[in-house]
C-alpha cells in the first residue's frame, strides 16, 4: 500500500523549514541600534555569561528567557516548554494532560524541581506540565541529561528547574492582567509585590477556567444517508472538557543583613478538568462522564547564608497532592453509577542542605546532604463498593559532593559524587565528569562535555499499584555521555549565540507498563534503551532599522532505540524508535518591536511519531502525521509615568489546522485570546 | 513587471494562511473498493486502550490468505476504541467496540459498513435469541441492553439486579446465563420469554468464559480476581454448571498464582481448551486437568483462544508486547502446528464465517 503521509504540494514542503531559513538568514546581519525597546528587554544571552563557571564545567543548561516568559505569561509550563525548548510535549488535548520527554526519555525520566523541592508525584514519577502555570515562576531552567546530577539523581532525560525571585528594590509594585479567549475561556492574574531592603513580600493569584467547547467535523465516525448511501459526519462539540484551574504563592523574603536571607513560600493550586471521549466513541451521552479534581499545597522554607568564602543553603518544604479521579455513567436514565473511583494521596517532604566552600579562586567544593521522605494512599472502589488500593512510603537520603578546579583561564573542569540510600539500601556510587574549554580570550567559543552514571528508582505506583504493581522492578540504570560546542558573541548591538550538543545515554532496565491477559497493567524492566542525538540552539537579537527584532530556535534529533532482548520470532520492536518520540523536533519564535507595538510568531514541528513498538505504517492509525504550528501574537504597551498598560492579541493555530496530537483527541482550530495586562 | 518583495511576502503569507500543513483527513482517501470474503475467520484485534487502533483482519483456512486492517481499508472509518468481540447471523458481521460504546455492524461478504448500533456504555458480547432479538452485555451498565439487530435499535434492557457489569452468554432451551465477571462471582439467569432474571449460581471469584457442552452443562471459568489470597473463594478455577437446578456439580482448582483466561469447546463439545500461560485441554468427563499443558507457552505471550466448530482446530494469538501485530498460530486439533500469521494490535477475538 502507498503511503502518503508527505505533503504533496512542493510549495508547503519548502514552507515547512522556511522558519529554520530564516533563523540562519538573521545570523551575520550587523546592527546599527542605539537603544534596546522597552517592552522586550534582550536577556537571550544570559547562557552564554563571559565569565567561566567552574562549578557549570561540562554541563548544558538552558535558561528560558524572559521574552519567553512573557509570550508564555497566561500558559502553563507545556506551552513555554515546546516553543521554547527541544523537549517533546506530549499534549493530550487543550487544557489536558501534558507529558515531557526530554532526549527521548519517558516522562519519569524529566524531574522538576520548584524552589529547590521536587515537583514529580512519588506515585506516578513524572509532572503534569498543563498544570504549572507560567504566572508562578520567575526563572525557568534545563539541566540537560546529566547536568542534572548535581541537583538530583533519576533524571535520565534532564531536569526543569522553576526558581522565584525578589527585587530588594522594590518598595510597592504589581501586574494585574485579564484575558478573554476563545471556547469561553478566563484568565485572570494579579500579583503584588510590597517591601523594603529587609523585607519583601510578593502574593500572586490566578484563575483560568474554559468550557474548552470547540467545534469539529468527527470524520471517525459515520452515518450511512439512507438515500444516496453517503457518509454523513457529524459536527460535535468538543463535549466534557471544560477546565477550572486556580492558585495562590505566596513569598515572604527577609534580609536582617547582608549575609542572611531567610525565605518563606506557599504555593495553593486546584486543578479540575475532564478529559473529552475519543472521536470514535459512540456511547450515551450520558455514559462515561469523567472528572479528574486535583489540590496540592507546596510550602517550604529556605535559608541562604553568604560567608566570605562559603554560601550554606538549606531548604524544607513538602509537596502534597490529593487525587480524586471519577468515572460516572448514567444508564436508561438511572441513577449515576459510578465506574471508577479513584482517590489519592501523595507527600514529599524534603530537607536540602548545600555547601559551597571556595577554596582558592580556582579550586570549589559542593557538598549536599538530601532526605526525602514520600508517602502514597491510593484507593480504589470499584462498581460493587470493593476497595482496593495500597498505602506506602519511601525514605530516600542522598549524599553529593563536586569539586571544580579551574585550571589557567581556559579549562574548567569537575568531578562529583552522589550516592542515595533508598528505602534502607545503598545505590551504587553515581560518578560524573564534565570538562570545558574557551581556547580563545574572549571565552566567546567553547567545547564541553560529560560523562555520568545514573539511577532512577521505581515510583510507588510501580512497586505497588493494585493491580500490577510489581515490588521486583530494579532501579532504572543510565550511562550518560555530553558533547558540545558553542559559539556567542556580539558585533555592534548584535548578540548572537549557537550551540550544538551531542549525547548518548544506555538506560538499561527502563520500566515500562503493559497490558496482560486478565485486563489490567504490569511494569516490567525492558533490558535496555539507548537514547542519542544532537539538540542545537540559535538566537540573535538586535536592532536593524530601529525595529528590535529577537529570533530564537531550536532543533533536536532524537533517536530512542528499544535495545531490550526480543520477545520471540515475531517481536519487531527491537532497533525501532520508541513509541511518539518524534525523531526530529524544532521550534521557532522571531519577534520585533517598535515604539511599543510588538509582533511575534511562533513556530513549532515535530515529525511524524509511530504509535506501535514495531514502526509500523501499514495503517493510518499506526503513525500520527508531522505537526506543524504557527502562533500570531500582536500587541502594544503604553507607558504611563512608572506603570505600564499592554494590550496583546493572541492568534493560536493560524492557519487553521485540522489536527490531532495523539491519536483521537481532535485539537481546536484558530483560536483567540485577548489579554490587558496593567504592570505597577 | 517586476514583483516587488513585499507583495511577494503578502502573497505567501497569504497562501500558508488559506491552506493548513497537516493532513488530518489523508488516510480517508486510502479507500480500497470492498473485497469479496470467501469462507473463513475474522480476527479481531483490540488495540490499545485510549489509541482507538482497533482493527478487524480476516483469515481463509483453505488459501492461508490473510487481510488485514480490513475494515479501516474498506469503510474508511476506524473501526474504534478497544473491540472486544464480533458474532455473524444472516450474512451480517456485529462487532462489539466496547471503549466506543458500539456495536458496528458489516456485510461478512464484502466487509462493507451497512449500519451500527450505538447509545451503549461499555459493551462487551452479543447473543441472539432469534432474527429480532439480542442482547448485549456491559461491563459498566447494571443492565443487559436488549436489541433489534434488523434494525440496530435498542429496544429494551434486563435490569441485572445489582450486578454493575456482566460479560459472557450462552442460552440453554429459553434461559440465558449470563457471567457477571468484573469483581463479581455470579452468574445470572435471564428467562428470554419475559426479559427478565430468573436466577443465580454462585461462582468462584470473576467468572468469565461460558461454554455448553454436549451433555447440556455449563461450564464457567472464574480467574479469581487479581488480589488472590489463597482462599477458596479467590482461587482461580473451571467449573460446571447443571443449568436445570442452578447447582455447580464440579469445581477444578487451580493454583493459587494462576492467571487463566479464554474457555473454549471443540466442535464436539466434549473437550475444553483455555490459556494459563500454556494452553491446557480438559475432557468434560476427565476428573483432573493433569499437569502437562496441552500447548507449552515458550516464548509467547498467548492472549486468547478459538477453536474453529467445524473443524476443531485452535486458534491461538500472541500480542508479543501488545504494543505491535499480534501473531495467530493455527494447531489441528492433536497440537500440530499449521499455520502463523500477523494480524492487528492485540488480536483478542475470533470469529467463524
Amino acid at each position: 500500500m502507498q503511503h502518503k503521509l508527505s505533503h504533496t504540494n512542493p510549495i508547503f514542503q519548502y514552507f515547512q523549514l522556511f522558519p529554520l531559513f530564516l533563523l540562519f538568514l538573521f545570523l551575520p546581519q550587523k546592527s546599527h541600534s542605539q537603544h534596546l525597546s522597552d517592552t522586550l528587554k534582550i536577556k537571550t544571552i544570559e547562557v552564554f555569561a563571559k565569565k567561566v563557571i567552574k562549578e557549570e564545567a561540562g554541563k548544558t543548561t538552558t535558561r528560558i528567557d524572559s521574552i519567553a516568559m512573557m509570550n508564555a505569561v497566561n500558559s502553563n509550563l507545556s506551552d513555554l516548554i515546546s516553543q521554547n525548548t527541544p523537549i517533546f510535549i506530549k499534549e493530550y488535548g487543550r487544557g489536558a494532560m501534558a507529558t515531557a520527554s526530554f532526549r527521548g526519555t519517558a516522562p519519569s525520566h524529566t524531574q522538576v524541581t520548584w524552589n529547590g523541592i521536587s515537583l514529580n508525584s512519588p506515585m506516578l514519577g513524572m509532572v503534569d506540565f498543563s498544570t504549572i502555570p507560567v504566572y508562578f515562576t520567575d526563572n525557568v531552567s534545563l539541566l540537560h541529561g546529566a547536568g542534572s546530577i548535581a541537583t538530583k539523581s533519576g533524571a535520565l532525560g534532564g531536569l526543569v528547574k522553576l526558581d522565584n525571585a525578589t527585587d530588594w528594590g522594590n518598595k510597592f509594585s504589581g501586574r494585574a492582567l485579564t484575558g478573554f479567549g476563545s471556547y469561553g475561556t478566563r484568565d485572570e492574574f494579579l500579583q503584588i509585590n510590597v517591601g523594603n531592603k529587609k523585607i519583601q513580600s510578593q502574593t500572586r493569584a490566578f484563575y483560568n477556567y474554559s468550557v474548552n467547547d470547540y467545534l469539529f467535523v468527527n470524520k471517525f465516525i459515520a452515518n450511512i444517508d439512507p438515500v444516496s448511501g453517503n457518509y454523513l459526519y457529524p459536527t460535535q462539540h468538543n463535549q466534557n472538557s471544560a477546565y477550572e484551574n486556580y492558585g495562590l504563592l505566596h513569598e515572604f523574603y527577609f534580609r536582617p543583613n547582608e549575609k542572611n536571607i531567610l525565605i518563606i513560600r506557599y504555593w495553593y493550586q486546584h486543578d479540575g478538568r475532564s478529559l473529552p471521549r475519543l472521536l470514535s466513541n459512540e456511547t450515551d451521552n450520558n455514559a462515561n462522564i469523567n472528572r479528574q479534581l486535583e489540590d496540592s499545597h507546596r510550602p517550604v522554607a529556605e535559608w541562604r547564608h553568604y560567608g566570605k568564602k562559603t554560601v550554606l543553603n538549606v531548604v524544607a518544604g513538602a509537596n502534597d497532592q490529593h487525587l480524586i479521579y471519577r468515572l460516572t455513567t448514567k444508564v436508561s436514565g438511572d441513577v449515576d453509577q459510578l465506574v471508577i473511583n479513584s482517590r489519592s494521596e501523595s507527600s514529599t517532604w524534603l530537607f536540602k542542605l548545600n555547601y559551597n566552600i571556595q577554596l582558592s579562586s580556582d579550586l570549589s567544593i559542593i557538598a549536599s546532604y538530601n532526605s526525602e521522605f514520600s508517602k502514597v494512599n491510593s484507593i480504589n472502589s470499584s462498581q460493587n463498593g470493593e476497595q482496593n488500593g495500597y498505602d506506602r512510603h519511601r525514605q530516600e537520603q542522598s549524599a553529593y559532593i563536586q569539586i571544580s578546579k579551574s585550571f589557567g583561564e581556559k579549562v574548567t573542569a569537575n568531578l562529583q559524587a552522589r550516592e542515595d540510600l533508598i528505602g534502607g539500601s545503598v545505590t551504587p556510587v553515581i560518578p560524573s565528569a564534565g570538562i570545558e574549554y574557551h581556547p580563545f580570550d574572549n571565552k566567546g567559543y567553547f567545547v564541553k562535555g560529560n560523562l555520568a552514571r545514573n539511577y532512577n528508582q521505581p515510583t510507588l505506583n510501580d512497586l505497588y499499584y493494585i493491580p500490577g504493581g510489581n515490588p521486583d522492578l530494579k532501579p532504572e540504570e543510565g550511562l550518560m555521555a555530553d558533547f558540545g560546542t558553542g559559539y556567542a558573541g556580539t558585533i555592534g548591538k548584535t548578540n548572537f549565540q549557537a550551540t550544538i550538543n551531542s549525547y548518548s545515554s544506555r538506560i538499561n532496565n527502563w520500566i515500562i507498563w503493559l497490558p496482560t491477559p486478565q485486563g489490567y497493567w504490569e511494569p516490567y524492566n525492558m533490558k535496555r534503551v539507548n537514547s542519542s542525538g544532537f539538540e542545537v540552539n540559535a538566537s540573535i537579537n538586535g536592532t536593524f532599522h530601529h525595529i528590535d527584532y529577537h529570533i530564537n530556535g531550536n532543533y533536536a534529533y532524537t533517536r530512542s532505540i528499544n535495545r531490550d532482548d526480543p520477545r520471540n520470532w515475531a517481536d519487531e520492536s527491537i532497533g525501532k524508535q520508541l513509541p511518539y518520540i518524534p525523531v526530529h523536533s524544532a521550534n521557532v519564535v522571531a519577534g520585533i518591536s517598535r515604539s511599543g507595538y510588538h509582533l511575534t510568531w511562533l513556530w513549532t514541528w515535530y515529525s511524524e511519531r509511530f504509535t506501535t513498538t514495531s514502526n509500523d505504517k501499514t495503517s493510518p492509525l499506526d503513525v500520527l502525521y508531522p505537526y506543524l504550528m504557527n502562533n500570531l501574537f500582536v500587541g502594544k504597551e503604553i507607558k504611563l509615568d512608572k506603570r505600564k498598560l499592554g494590550v496583546e492579541l493572541k492568534v493560536f493555530n493560524l492557519f487553521n489546522e485540522e489536527y490531532r496530537t495523539v491519536l483521537q483527541h481532535p485539537m481546536p482550530r484558530r483560536n483567540y485570546s485577548l489579554l490587558i495586562r496593567y504592570d505597577f | 513587471m517586476k514583483i516587488k518583495r513585499p507583495t511577494f511576502v503578502c502573497f505567501v503569507v497569504f497562501l500558508l494562511m488559506i491552506s493548513g500543513c497537516m493532513k488530518d483527513d489523508e488516510w480517508i482517501n486510502r479507500h480500497q473498493t470492498g473485497a469479496l470474503l470467501p469462507n473463513g475467520l475474522f480476527i479481531v484485534n483490540e488495540g490499545n486502550f485510549m489509541y482507538g487502533n482497533a482493527s478487524l483482519s480476516f483469515y481463509d483456512p483453505a488459501t492461508r490468505k490473510v487481510q488485514n486492517d480490513l475494515f479501516t481499508s474498506i469503510n474508511s472509518l476506524p473501526l474504534g476504541d478497544v473491540a472486544q468481540s464480533m458474532v455473524v447471523r444472516n450474512g451480517l458481521g456485529y462487532i462489539v467496540i466496547n471503549n466506543s460504546g458500539k456495536v458496528y455492524v458489516i456485510n461478512t461478504a464484502t466487509g462493507k459498513y451497512v449500519g451500527k448500533i450505538t447509545g451503549l456504555t461499555s459493551p462487551r458480547y452479543v447473543h441472539f435469541v432469534n432474527d429480532e432479538k439480542a442482547y448485549i452485555t456491559d461491563l459498566y451498565a447494571g443492565q443487559v441492553t436488549i436489541v433489534n439487530p434488523k434494525t440496530f435499535q435498542i429496544t429494551g434492557n434486563v435490569p441485572t439486579l445489582g450486578h454493575a457489569s456482566t460479560e459472557q452468554m450462552v442460552q440453554w432451551n429459553d434461559f440465558l446465563f449470563v457471567s457477571c465477571w468484573s469483581f463479581d462471582n455470579t452468574v445470572l439467569v435471564i428467562d428470554t420469554r419475559s426479559d427478565l432474571v430468573v436466577g443465580e449460581i454462585k461462582t468462584g471469584k470473576q467468572p468469565g468464559g461460558l461454554v455448553l457442552d454436549k451433555e447440556n452443562k455449563i461450564w464457567t471459568l472464574c480467574d479469581g480476581g487479581w488480589a488472590k489470597t489463597g482462599t477458596f473463594s479467590r482461587t482461580p478455577m473451571l467449573q460446571c454448571i447443571d443449568p436445570s437446578t442452578l447447582t455447580i456439580l464440579k469445581s477444578y482448582l487451580l493454583t493459587a498464582d494462576a492467571k487463566p483466561s479464554r474457555l473454549a469447546i471443540n466442535g464436539t463439545r466434549d473437550t475444553l481448551l483455555f490459556i494459563n500461560n500454556g494452553i491446557w485441554k480438559l475432557g468434560i468427563n476427565q476428573n483432573t486437568i493433569g499437569d502437562q499443558p496441552f500447548l507449552n507457552v515458550g516464548n509467547h505471550l498467548y492472549y486468547s483462544l478459538a477453536i474453529d466448530p467445524k473443524t476443531s482446530e485452535v486458534y491461538l494469538s500472541d500480542a508479543i508486547d501488545y504494543l505491535q501485530r499480534g501473531v495467530v498460530y493455527r494447531y489441528s486439533p492433536l497440537g500440530a502446528k499449521i499455520d502463523s500469521f500477523k494480524t492487528g494490535i492485540i488480536p483478542g477475538a475470533f470469529c467463524f464465517k
